[in-house]
């Protein structure tokens, strides 16, 4: 994104932050319509993407399963462009929680809690939810482009109680510092970011794959918590959390690794089988695609 | 003894009244006396931390002293209150700034019960006072006590009404809240000296000097970050001052939920109050030195009443930035002395719990209870 880009995307969230949420994703399906129309890249690749997830959906259907996907994604930036004014005492209604013994099983053990999960749903909303209900939470994700923008998304989930850490050493060292403190720590494997993931089936093709937050999680003790979010057909969010994974040291702390991890993605196939239509990668997961 | 709060102020929008009332109010039911709050509110559903909240007129906004009252002006919700007050039987009602228009006014004319009044406010002068006082003098004689939240709110109000004693107790902090140790915003602890300041963003609180500060500073302490947090009318000029003068890690945070601003003051190493003026109090100080903070402030009378300069604060004129660079400079400079002065701020903002204060909140209440039954066998005496 480019600096008129980025000036661009600040007027568009101005005005959206002062929208009823119902014009907000009216506008955002508008936007989306166009996106899906015209991405020279992105949509050849989220269609490649869920063709591997979806081996059996017809063309139509995987023609079909992306626009949804544009479409619930948009709803989510709009989601994202309303935060610097939303409260959480209003969000809280919008959430139905699945599984919650997982977390509150979770948070006894004492050592954190690593949130694993996909790009999938409006994290923020949860994270928000959690941060003001549970404990305070902290997302390790990637560092966007340019620097402004990773500022304000970083600056407006702050304002809700959510760290935002980047994928590098100095992150790493706070994450620990978080999990440490008992809190929450929420991180997507379903997309390798920095290049230093590692190779295994995923939907049964050799994909990279951090292995970074089972590494923590084995060297603390800390729980690994598979959760998925995505939306109702009203808009609202559920958030279903699975049974917990706790990683084993062996001895071998490279086959633990790649053991445990592969663990926790056919718990992530297994959320994208059942909702494609809201798993967003627009972006090169296995060689050869576009 | 059950207890009425009437705020004049929209609940839903952040504030100092606000939040006195809101703290007083959960420090109140603590100590066993059921309290219900009576404010005006912009949002239907407003979280008053379960105490139960009468949301009586609509707000709208006035300029009032460099700043913005969002206070209802109608007079029609006599009905209302005066049902609600025939049910609820308080034995007492605490008006916060009671001569208000128009709700305080309107309770205070149909309360039968003791009423108390706290006055917050301070300026150089008002108007409506002095011309007013006529009016606003029956109002004030059927208050049985009154109380400030500092001597220059005190004093300003004894200006206009001599004849009024008035008791000082301060405002309160909660100190299970606000304390050092919290889970800080992780991002913002890393290698630089971050300078905090909390406030609405309007012309009175100070921000455009504190940025001039920060723009001199910055060339004399690299490694300073300045975290805004609030939000108000003057945030498009401050975010345009950002850009314009190309102000490096300036962190503009908006309107921050409570829940999340203690996280933010112990992410934060100084914190700077630049008033220009018309503070008569300062809770975001007591916040501050909770979470051992040391404090930059401008010398308002209203920050002087709790401030001691060199011993927990470093103090400047109001409006001189450059000086309030100097003393961000002086502070960025020197851990230890930050460590000494946020050690002294923790310490005397254990005095201002809110359960002191509501103790001696109560106190006054008795006090005016007494006045009340007396009055009222005065007058039958009279009569008689």
């Amino acid at each position: 994104m480019r600096e008129w880009q980025w000036r661009g995307f600040k007027v568009v969230q101005s005005i959206v932050e002062r929208l009823p949420r119902a014009w907000a994703y009216a506008l955002a399906v508008f936007a989306a319509r166009f996106a899906w129309w015209f991405s020279p890249l992105a949509r050849p690749r989220l269609e490649y993407n869920l063709k591997v997830a979806c081996p059996d959906a017809s063309p139509v259907e995987i023609r079909r399963l992306s626009w949804l996907n544009f479409r619930n994604h948009a709803k989510a930036y709009a989601d994202l462009m309303m935060l610097p004014r939303t409260r959480v005492v209003e969000m809280r209604p919008l959430m139905h929680v699945e599984g919650w013994e997982h977390l509150e099983q979770a948070r006894a053990i004492g050592k954190g809690v690593m949130v694993v999960s996909c790009h999938m749903g409006s994290y923020e909303v949860t994270a928000a939810i959690w941060s003001s209900t549970l404990a305070p939470v902290t997302f390790f994700a990637e560092e966007l482009e340019p620097r402004p923008l990773f500022e304000w998304y970083r600056d407006t989930r702050a304002r809700l109680g959510i760290s935002v850490l980047a994928l590098d050493l100095a992150g790493l060292r706070k994450v620990t510092h978080a999990l440490r403190d008992n809190e929450l720590v929420i991180t997507a494997i379903d997309r390798d970011i920095t290049g230093t993931g590692r190779v295994m089936p995923f939907f049964g093709r050799p994909a990279p794959i951090p292995t970074g937050p089972t590494a923590l999680a084995l060297r603390m003790g800390t729980p690994l918590l598979p959760v998925c979010v995505y939306r109702l057909p009203d808009d609202s969010y559920k958030v279903e959390g699975m049974p917990l994974i706790i990683a084993q040291r062996s001895g071998d702390d490279d086959a633990d690794e790649l053991r445990v991890t592969q663990q926790l993605l056919r718990q992530i196939e297994e959320f994208i089988r059942r909702h494609p239509e809201q798993w967003h990668v627009p972006h090169r997961i296995w060689e050869g695609g576009p | 003894m059950k207890v009425g709060l009437v705020s004049p102020y929209d609940f839903a929008s952040p504030g100092g009244v606000t939040d006195h009332v809101r703290n007083l109010a959960k420090a109140l039911t603590h100590i066993g006396h059921p309290t219900q709050i009576f404010a005006p509110s912009s949002r239907r559903h407003t979280d008053s931390d379960g105490t139960t909240f009468h949301r009586i007129g609509t707000p709208v906004a006035i300029p009032v002293n460099d700043s913005v009252a969002r206070i209802t002006l109608t007079f029609r919700i006599a009905n209302q209150v005066q049902s609600i007050v025939q049910r609820e039987r308080f034995d007492v009602l605490h008006f916060h700034e009671p001569l208000m228009p128009a709700k305080p006014m309107t309770l205070l004319r149909l309360s039968t019960t003791a009423n108390v009044g706290t006055f917050h406010a301070f300026s150089r002068s008002n108007a409506g006072y002095y011309y007013g006082r006529p009016l606003l003098r029956p109002y004030l004689e059927r208050l049985h006590r009154g109380i400030a939240v500092s001597e220059p709110a005190r004093t300003f109000f004894s200006r206009y009404f001599p004849d009024f004693p008035l008791r000082i107790i301060p405002n309160g902090i909660d100190t299970s809240v606000y304390r050092p140790g919290l889970s800080p915003i992780r991002h913002l602890r890393d290698d630089k000296v971050n300078i905090l300041f909390v406030g609405r963003l309007e012309k009175r609180k100070g921000l455009g000097d504190l940025l001039r500060a920060y723009e001199l500073m910055r060339s004399r302490v690299t490694n300073a970050r300045l975290i805004i947090v609030g939000d108000g009318p003057l945030r498009g000029s401050a975010e345009s001052f950002i850009s314009r003068h190309r102000l490096p890690d300036v962190v503009m945070a908006g309107f921050v939920p409570n829940f999340v601003l203690p996280r933010y003051y112990d992410s934060a190493d100084i914190f700077c109050a630049p008033a220009t003026g018309s503070e008569s109090f300062g809770i975001v100080l007591l916040e501050a030195m909770a979470c051992a903070l040391p404090v930059v402030a401008t010398e308002v009378p209203g920050y002087m009443s709790v401030l001691e300069p060199g011993k927990d604060s470093l103090t400047v004129r109001p409006k001189s930035w450059a000086e309030l660079g100097a003393a961000l400079v002086i502070l960025a400079r020197d851990p230890e002395l930050r460590r000494r002065m946020g050690a002294a701020g923790n310490e005397k903002a254990q005095r201002y719990s809110w359960s002191s204060v509501a103790s001696q909140v109560v106190e006054v209440y008795e006090e005016a209870r007494v006045a009340a039954r007396d009055l009222v066998e005065s007058n039958v005496h009279n009569a008689v």
